[in-house]
């Protein structure tokens, strides 16, 4: 369904070649995910997570390598073409980008009238959509009258009303509390199972291991680790005595309790510490 | 896509822009305006040419009953000395300048007079007698009409030789420059309108960021993101140009129609027919440009 080889992203070529300590965003990547799949994208923060996703979607293109999507080479689908591609895939991201002045129904129905789909398939298809995400009977509400996990809900009914193959989530329960987000979860799952393949880009350690789907790890734009039933992390990165940094191999005896000469600290927090 | 919800899209974007949406409206109308007022200038030198221009050069004009003019002492012009000019206006002297004379008698002067304002009421109130009679003189060179003008002036029966052509020249000249400056000032004005459609649709299109986001992601096609832009800044111009064309149509029918044609009788004036004939020009005028001015913004501030 999806496949990348050798895939290298470098957003400013012009700084790359001028100095030396840019780096891609996503550097010599070759992987597939096959029609169906449930696949986590984990990894720290500018790791390549978006950027894996966006590059799915077309909105940049790959420097280097090339990424098929459908068994299309999507460098190669003509601009005019694109609009197309989109339309077969659904995306969903952390900030729910609900449109304020539409209520739920409208939210879920512009983005079958963009496509051009007539009135009468929006009425009978948008209340299926809500009802498979869990909103029935709040069709009418705005999007200021629901709590951040409806919110979603209503995003990722949008980003399914077209009937999608390939779902991309990034960070989609970024804002929203545990017990919401086995919710979301729930209902991406769900779409996963009526046969849409889900990529979901997450920092969420709870629920990437209490799902034991395709974990894909990411780090500085190298493909780290492609498990099949994998957790948030294998490995944790570690400060020695004399200041370097290296990745071990996850040992909980030395990150719960930081034994003398090493100091490590949790994977989640490094968002802050690592420049 | 369907046409309601891009009109959907285009109404909501009125209404969120609507200042910027009323300074365009203005700056076309203002702007549509003055090239209006240029070309019905120019259609007025037109319509005074075409009437007057190659039919006469020079009027010698005879004396009626009641003309002050130095050889009119003895009143109106007699038989004899209407028979003298025309001899003269034959003679060797005078025929190399002359490529053709007419005379025109009073009911002929009428009767032109009347084709020429056949639709204003003061045709009618006009009689044959209120006109002179005259011998219309085509020359092979109008710029020997000094020589015309000395021979026949002091002539008896003559009231007095013009050369119409020179009086024309004139008031063409005032009307050529008046369109030009007004056709400075569009050219300005246009410039303003194009630029001001650019920075709207520019502040539009950051104005409605969100919903262009998701309609890019959904899968909308170029067009149907577009379209919506495109139609704000068409639709804004597309009004200032209705006012424009219905201000122009106000001017020339209570300020030409009403007043100058009543005013200036002997004179070929425009009508409201001639605004006709502008207004689809500077409709079209004004919403290709503002078509042209927002595709352009458009390929720099709204990628698909
Ligand atoms: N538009 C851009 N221009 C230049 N560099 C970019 C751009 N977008 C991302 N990058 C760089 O590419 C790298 C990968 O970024 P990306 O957004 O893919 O990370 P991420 O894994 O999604 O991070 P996060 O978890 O914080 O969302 C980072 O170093 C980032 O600075
Ligand atoms: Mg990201």
């Amino acid at each position: 369904m999806i496949r990348f080889e050798n895939v290298t992203m470098v957003y400013d070529q012009k700084s790359r070649l001028g100095s030396e300590n840019a780096r891609p965003g996503l550097d010599d990547v070759t992987i597939e995910i096959d029609r169906g799949d449930f696949a986590f994208l984990v990894g720290a923060s500018g790791s390549g997570k978006s950027t894996f996703l966006r590059l799915i979607l077309r909105e940049i293109v790959a420097t280097g390598g090339s990424v098929h999507v459908a068994g299309q080479n999507v460098a190669r689908i003509p601009s005019w073409r694109v609009p197309k591609l989109r339309r077969g895939i659904g995306v969903v991201f952390q900030d729910f980008r609900l449109l304020p002045q539409k209520n739920v129904f409208e939210n879920v129905a512009f983005a079958m009238q963009v496509v051009g789909e007539s009135r009468s398939a929006i009425r009978d298809h948008v209340p299926e959509v809500l009802k498979l995400v869990g909103l029935e009977g709040k069709e009418k509400r705005q999007p200021d009258e629901l709590s951040g996990g409806e919110q979603q809900r209503v995003a990722i009914a949008r980003a399914i009303a077209n009937k999608p193959q390939i779902l991309l989530a990034d960070e989609p329960t970024g804002n929203l509390d545990p017990a919401t987000s086995v919710g979301i979860m729930n209902v991406l799952d769900r779409i996963n199972q009526n046969g849409t393949t889900v990529i979901m880009a997450t920092h969420d350690d709870g629920i990437v291991n209490s799902m034991r789907r395709r974990v894909v790890e990411l780090s500085l734009g190298k493909i780290m680790r492609d498990e099949s039933a994998g957790e948030y992390t294998s490995m944790i990165p570690v400060i020695n005595q004399d200041g370097t940094r290296e990745l071990r191999q996850a040992d909980h005896s030395t990150w719960q309790k930081p034994s003398t000469g090493n100091q490590a600290f949790a994977p989640f927090d490094t968002e802050d510490d690592m420049p | 896509m369907k046409l309601g919800f891009i009109l959907g899209e285009v109404g909501s974007g009125l209404r969120r822009n609507l200042s910027m949406v009323v300074s365009v409206v203005l700056v076309t109308f203002i702007s549509l305006t003055f090239v209006g007022t240029a070309a019905l200038m120019q259609m007025q030198i037109t319509q005074m040419k075409g009437y007057w221009y190659d039919k006469v050069q020079v009027a010698i004009y005879l004396c009626g009953e009641h003309n002050e003019g130095t050889n009119c002492a003895e009143g109106a012009v007699t038989e004899g000395q209407r028979g003298e000019i025309e001899s003269m206006l034959g003679s060797a002297a005078v025929k190399p300048y002359v490529e053709n004379f007419e005379y025109e008698s009073k009911e002929q002067a009428l009767t032109h007079f009347r084709e020429q304002f056949d639709n204003s009421s003061m045709s009618e109130t006009v009689t044959a007698d209120q006109l002179p009679e005259s011998f219309r003189v085509s020359l092979v060179d109008p710029e020997k009409y000094q020589i015309i003008k000395e021979l026949f002036s002091s002539m008896d029966g003559v009231d007095v030789v013009v050369d119409q052509r020179e009086l024309l020249e004139k008031i063409f000249s005032i009307i050529n420059i008046a369109s030009f400056v007004a056709i400075g000032i569009a050219g300005v004005m246009i410039l303003c309108a194009v630029l001001l459609v650019g920075t709207t649709i520019r502040l539009s299109a950051y104005l409605r960021r969100r919903e262009t986001g998701i309609m890019r992601l959904v899968g909308a096609s170029k067009s149907s993101l577009q379209l919506p832009f495109v139609l704000e800044g068409v639709i804004s111009a597309l009004i200032g140009a209705l006012l424009a064309s219905g201000v122009l149509w106000a001017a020339v029918r209570f300020l030409i129609d009403d007043k100058l044609a009543l005013e200036y009788k002997d004179t070929a004036f425009i009508s409201t027919g001639e605004v006709f004939m502008v207004a689809p020009w500077l409709i079209l005028l004004g919403v290709v440009l503002a078509g042209v001015s927002s595709l352009v913004t458009l390929r720099r501030y709204l990628k698909v």
